[in-house]
């Protein structure tokens, strides 16, 4: 397991060529680290005193030819450890990574995401980063320091040895001081650990927090650890200055006793000058590889300390094989189910399920019911393989489920939660998530996957067809990508506005030339069509010298002002105790991030009249203006006389873009895809009107109506599937996330299907939907176990079991139980 | 392009001379009980939060069984109660401009318990249960108030049940 693993055997099994190249390099760089040295003995004994120019020349050249030679290769020898450290860090994250998806639901029951986030990214990259240089560094710096000593050695013995003497006082007392080091650095991991652990909860509960007004004790929980670190961090630096102070104060005493014995051998004549340069030099070359070895040895001890710190929290066998051992296809089930005896303990002696029986032919449906708290839940996740169980068997096809691989359960098997998890992607890649992992498999890699007509009927099955349609309609096509789609889109427009036009007129607001577009904001109704290039954005407009100019002909520019002001002075004084809230600036004009902006404009107007603005916020009182959008933006209106200017000045800015640049816009024209609208506004050419919410229904029936005679709506649908849900699915309702759910299930036809009230957040309509589904055609194709809460639901069940306190307390079928007159009686009329 | 109709269709938000859409909305909460205790800084959030909403005679504003999430005041026109079964439906109560409705929705998430239909073209201000809630929160002093009103009107319609309910008992 990879937990077992030692931080050294990483490096032995990642990038061996790399990493002998590497050592070869090493060897030349100590070759080309000493050879200065003699060099440097040369030029002064042999050069300068025999007053030899050439050797001089020849000698210097060697010099910065070996010097060259060993930065650069000191610089492949880095760029290689780097990327070996990558590469392993690489590797490890991955493999652990897999690791940990792979343990039991349990683990991370008490886990808190927060923990496995820092250990996989912080704590794992400096042993990531260490691994790169653990062989390298040693080797290259012992080698070092051994030639170094060996060629002192050879230069004058007696101040050799007396120079390393100070080494191994050194190496006595550094090890106590790190390993004193090493404790801290632990519980300094542990303190980090809580402390994320503490933040990660505080913001997850962040409306609790907000609502208790529960600051003080959140701030509390910070400052213990926050203190405690503070406390650690200042030990830890305390005791590795301690380390660099004993280890600058050695080294220090090397030159000291250099100069006083080597000056006095020097002057007695037995030691040549240039011998005793070149000693200086070599002892203090000493020093660098001396220094790398005691950083890389506090390395090591810092990256063991981290990674058995990760690995030891970690260490915990999965609960079920991920594939057979011996490559097989998944076993293709019956579906035939038989528990017996079953029981699921915690914490002890607490028991979740007792002793549970139950059998199950293929193709039969069983209903779970009962109180809350009873363990229905429980024993469908035992059922589904999310729980392993303590004692008794549950048996598949009459295999016993522990033993059954995760990849032969997920084959035959479909989960679905009360409260489903959905991923950040589209629609699509939710719905096809089951079918795509099973195809990740070796095995399975040739299964194709769904069709788009299999996809929409499982999507109509589970009652999301409407949804879809929705979002399909609200997409934005790219003009790119969809261009022959917006051809026929803008055909379907021509029939809608021929067929409902006049009948529908009353609901939808047509971009209609002559009229003032109260869907949308001041700087479209004037230009009348959306900017292709950057400078006519409305962003841009204020300081669009061209369009200040058109602003001043058509004598728009002071109105305009005036309404920007009157908006920033509503707004500001409307929301000003607000801030905090992102939901109610949904409606204002002015964005929650430039409040302060507006806010500090109004209290300087109080002081000064507008004429005095400087230009910056004129412009930022026009850009007010434009973005103004009455139906959205309650706290202004639009005089009529400024409408009818508005509908003037369009006119004639028509007229100018034609002339000076008819690229620049793509004005609202009936022939025109308009690719910043919908595919709704599209085909309406307009903005259906939002104060008519029945009408609204009616509008998109009709579109609906309309696309299908036109064999449009699947190219629709798809468009709808592209729908990007958000994070967790934010964006759905809870609804529509049990129906994606669902539609991930049918989709996979598993042969046994296990539903945890996976139908609670459903509308009445879908939830008959499904049941009908569920009734029908999959009745005999697939085993179901559901666990449901409303008992008017399980009447058609083959099988209901009524669990109470971990037992199966009642069994039977629907009017057998109620005839009985027992719990499941009393359950069903105390509703 | 030509507009398919040239003139004002029957329900279209109310013309208001001058005045923006957030005056309006204050003209009107300003005299439902409710509200109407709201001090005026803050009652202007409400107005702001309002959305306006129109219904042709005939369609329901909401159904029995609905999980709708907003309170109603009655601008305009007329609207009945009505209690459905399954076969056959009964009135329960008309409602007329500026009486306010549904405000169970706004504290709970409830279903509703009866229908209310359009009689004649109507408009209504409407209020959804976030924008209320995130009201209370941000103005707890204020929200007491209100919830205080709406409770109140609560137990008037529990107590009127009552009575009827005893009415039947003793004569039915």
């Amino acid at each position: 397991m990879v937990t077992k693993k030692s931080l050294f055997s990483w490096v032995l099994e990642c990038c061996r060529g790399l990493q002998f190249a590497l050592f070869i390099m090493v060897l030349f760089t100590v070759f080309f680290r000493v050879f200065p040295l003699e060099m440097q003995k040369r030029i002064v004994n042999v050069a300068i005193q025999s007053r030899n120019l050439n050797a001089l020349f020849v000698y210097c050249g060697l010099y910065i030819g070996a010097v060259v030679m060993a930065g650069v290769l000191k610089y492949f020898i880095n760029v290689l450890q780097g990327y070996i450290g990558q590469k392993i860090l690489y590797q490890m994250r991955t493999r652990i990574y897999a690791h940990i998806l792979s343990l039991p639901l349990a683990f991370f029951r008490r886990t808190p995401p927060g923990m496995v986030i820092s250990s996989l990214t912080s704590e794992l990259s400096g042993p990531g980063d260490f691994l790169g240089s653990a062989l390298a560094v040693p080797v290259i710096n012992l080698l070092t320091l051994i030639t170094f000593a060996g060629y002192m050695v050879y230069l004058n013995p007696l101040l050799a040895f007396l120079s390393f003497a100070i080494y191994p006082a050194e190496i006595l007392i550094i090890p106590v001081l790190q390993r004193r080091y090493n404790r801290l650095n632990q519980e300094r991991i542990n303190v980090t650990r809580s402390m994320s652990n503490a933040i990660g909860e505080a913001i997850s509960g962040m409306h609790e927090i907000h609502g208790n007004a529960g600051y003080p004790i959140e701030n509390k929980k910070l400052d213990t650890f926050g203190s405690m670190l503070f406390g650690l961090r200042h030990r830890m630096n305390k005791n590795k200055y301690l380390v660099k102070f004993i280890n600058n104060f050695f080294q220090s005493l090397g030159p000291f006793i250099l100069f006083l014995l080597g000056g006095y051998l020097t002057i007695k004549g037995r030691l040549d000058l240039g011998a005793l340069v070149a000693f200086l030099s070599a002892y203090e070359k000493l020093y660098d590889p001396w220094k790398e070895l005691m950083d890389y040895y506090q390395d090591l001890q810092d990256s063991r300390v981290r990674y058995h710190q990760v690995m030891s929290y970690f260490d915990q066998a999965p609960e079920f094989l991920l594939e057979p051992e011996e490559p097989r296809e998944p076993y293709r089930l019956q579906g035939k189910i038989q528990v017996s005896g079953l029981d699921y303990i915690v914490d002890g002696d607490i028991h979740i399920l007792d002793q549970i029986s139950l059998g199950l032919e293929p193709g039969r449906q069983l209903a779970v019911v009962g109180f809350s708290g009873s363990g229905k839940s429980t024993l469908a996740m035992v059922i589904g393989q999310l729980y392993s169980y303590s004692r008794g068997h549950v048996l598949f096809d009459g295999m016993e489920l522990k033993q059954l691989t995760k990849l032969d359960v997920s084959y035959n098997v479909g989960y679905v939660a009360q409260h489903p998890f959905i991923f950040d992607d589209s629609i699509l890649e939710n719905i096809l998530y089951a079918c795509k992992s099973l195809q990740l498999n070796e095995l399975l890699k040739d299964e194709p996957l769904p069709d788009l007509a299999r996809i929409l009927q499982v999507v109509d099955e589970v009652g999301l067809t409407d949804d879809i349609l929705r979002f399909g309609l609200n997409t934005m096509l790219d003009i790119n990508r969809h261009a022959a789609l917006a051809d026929r889109l803008v055909g379907v427009r021509e029939e809608f506005y021929r067929q409902w036009g006049s009948e529908l007129a009353e609901q939808i607001e047509f971009f209609d030339a002559e009229r003032l577009l109260r869907n949308t904001n001041m700087a479209e109704n004037i230009t009348f069509g959306y900017p292709n290039r950057k400078v006519w954005e409305l962003e841009q407009l204020p300081a669009n010298k061209a369009f200040r100019q058109f602003l001043e002909e058509t004598q728009l520019t002071q109105d305009l002002l005036g309404l920007g002001l009157e908006l920033a002075k509503q707004t500001v004084s409307l929301l000003e105790d607000l801030q905090d809230d992102q939901f109610f600036f949904e409606m204002s004009p002015i964005p929650r991030h430039e409040f302060d902006l507006y806010s500090a404009l109004i209290e300087r107007l109080k002081k000064a009249g507008h004429q005095h603005l400087p230009k910056k916020e004129l412009e930022a009182v026009l850009k007010l203006a434009l973005r103004f959008t009455p139906s959205i933006h309650k706290m202004a209106t639009l005089s009529s006389s400024l409408e009818h200017k508005i509908i003037r000045a369009r006119h004639k800015f028509y007229q100018q873009m034609s002339e000076r640049d008819p690229h620049a816009f793509t004005f609202y024209q009936p022939n025109r895809y308009l690719f910043t609208h919908t595919i709704m506004e599209n085909i309406l050419f307009g903005h259906p009107k939002a104060d008519h919410p029945r009408a609204m229904e009616q509008v998109q029936e009709r579109v609906v109506q309309l696309l299908d005679e036109q064999n449009l709506l699947d190219k629709v649908m798809e468009a709808g599937l592209a729908f990007q849900v958000g994070s967790k699915g934010d964006r759905l309702s809870g609804g529509q996330k049990q129906k994606i759910a669902l539609a991930r299930l049918f989709l996979k036809r598993p042969r046994i299907l296990i539903l945890d009230e996976a139908t609670a957040s459903l509308d009445n309509r879908s939830q008959a939907r499904v049941q009908e589904l569920l009734k029908t055609t999959l009745k005999g194709r697939a085993t179901l176990i559901a666990v449901v809460h409303r008992l008017e639901l399980v009447r058609d069940y083959d099988q209901i079991v009524l669990m109470k306190a971990g037992k199966i307390v009642e069994a039977g079928q629907y009017e057998e139980l109620l005839a009985r007159k027992g719990l499941f009686y009393e359950l069903a009329h105390g509703e | 392009m030509n507009s398919p109709t040239e003139n004002n269709a029957p329900c279209v938000p109310s013309e208001r001379a001058g005045q923006c859409e957030l005056d309006a909305n204050l003209d009107v909460l300003r005299k439902i009980p409710v509200f109407s205790g709201i001090p005026l800084q803050r009652l202007k959030l409400y107005a702001y939060l309002c959305k306006r909403a129109c219904y042709r005679a005939g369609e329901f504003i909401f159904r029995q069984g609905d999980a709708d999430d907003r309170g109603y005041i009655l601008l305009s026109g007329s609207a009945q109660v009505v209690r459905e079964y399954e076969n056959h439906s009964v009135y329960l109560n008309e409602l007329r401009a500026g009486e306010f409705f549904g405000g169970v929705a706004l504290l709970s998430d409830i279903r509703r318990l009866f229908s209310v239909r359009a009689t004649t073209d109507v408009e209504c201000l409407t209020l959804d249960r976030e924008s209320f809630r995130k009201l209370l929160v941000q103005f707890p002093e204020v929200g007491v108030k209100v919830l205080d009103m709406m409770i109140k009107r609560i137990v008037q319609m529990e107590e009127k049940l009552m009575q009827k309910h005893v009415h039947e008992c003793v004569y039915g």
